[in-house]
């Protein structure tokens, strides 16, 4: 029991305020400790990711070699200045980008990608995980991309 | 804190692996005053660019930090390469 409600509690005892006055004033003093402790809870009860990791394993067939594994992990914060470097890029040189983009067929317009976006993007990281099954020819490939 | 040692890892066999230190921080002192000298240079073509150069140098800088623990490898059969920073 804290010292806080102690009092309160003493001052019901004593008479000086009523039953009402006592709970209005326990839930007044309970109500910032539990929404810092909600608070708290956001931060670390999830705790935010450090590096992506892109892990591919391909299993050939006999007679087609042995299995083939790549393993990367960059971390989140070079993504960040990644993401920060973008967002220098000159709008000319963006341009310039999205005409040679929809000249391949991609319609993507990279002036309407704003850092802010990007950050959001990185931040939601998190929640991402890609596992891709696939049986090509002789190989079967499993790809694996998540936060860790 | 920008990182200091590379090390490329290469075996050929599951009990054999030759690791390859890399002094990183030999080639950021090589490095240093060659970016001194060119500094002039880069600040004219970030002004040219419309690029603000503090910010440039800022993100540059932010990368090189950022780079720490980064880890590519490839394994084929009991062969595999793979590269970290420290």
């Amino acid at each position: 029991m804290n010292e806080h409600r102690r009092q309160i509690l003493q001052m019901l005892a004593e008479g000086k305020i009523s039953a009402d006055e006592a709970e209005r004033l326990i839930a007044a003093c309970e109500q910032p400790a539990s929404s810092a402790s909600s608070d708290s809870g956001a931060t670390t009860g999830k705790p935010r990711p450090k590096y992506l990791r892109v892990q591919v394993d391909a299993l050939e067939d006999e007679g087609h070699g042995g299995p083939k594994k790549v393993n990367v992990r960059v971390p989140i914060q070079l993504l960040r200045a990644g993401v920060k470097l973008a967002g220098l890029v000159p709008p000319q040189a963006l341009e310039k980008a999205n005409r040679e983009l929809q000249q391949k067929g991609i319609p993507l317009d990279l002036t309407q990608i704003k850092p802010d976006n990007l950050e959001e993007l990185i931040e939601h990281l998190s929640d991402l995980t890609v596992d891709v099954d696939s049986n090509e020819g002789h190989e079967k490939v499993k790809v694996r991309v998540y936060c860790e | 804190m920008i990182p200091f040692v590379a090390v490329v890892s290469l075996s050929r066999q599951p009990s054999r692996t030759f690791r390859l230190w890399i002094p990183l921080f030999l080639i950021w002192l090589l490095l240093l005053p060659l970016a001194i000298l060119l500094s002039p240079f880069l600040f004219i073509a970030c002004l040219a660019c419309r690029v603000n150069p503090f910010r440039g140098v800022a993100v540059v800088w932010q990368i090189l930090t950022a780079l720490t623990h980064t880890e590519v490898g490839f394994e084929h059969r009991s062969a595999g390469m793979s590269f970290h920073i420290l």
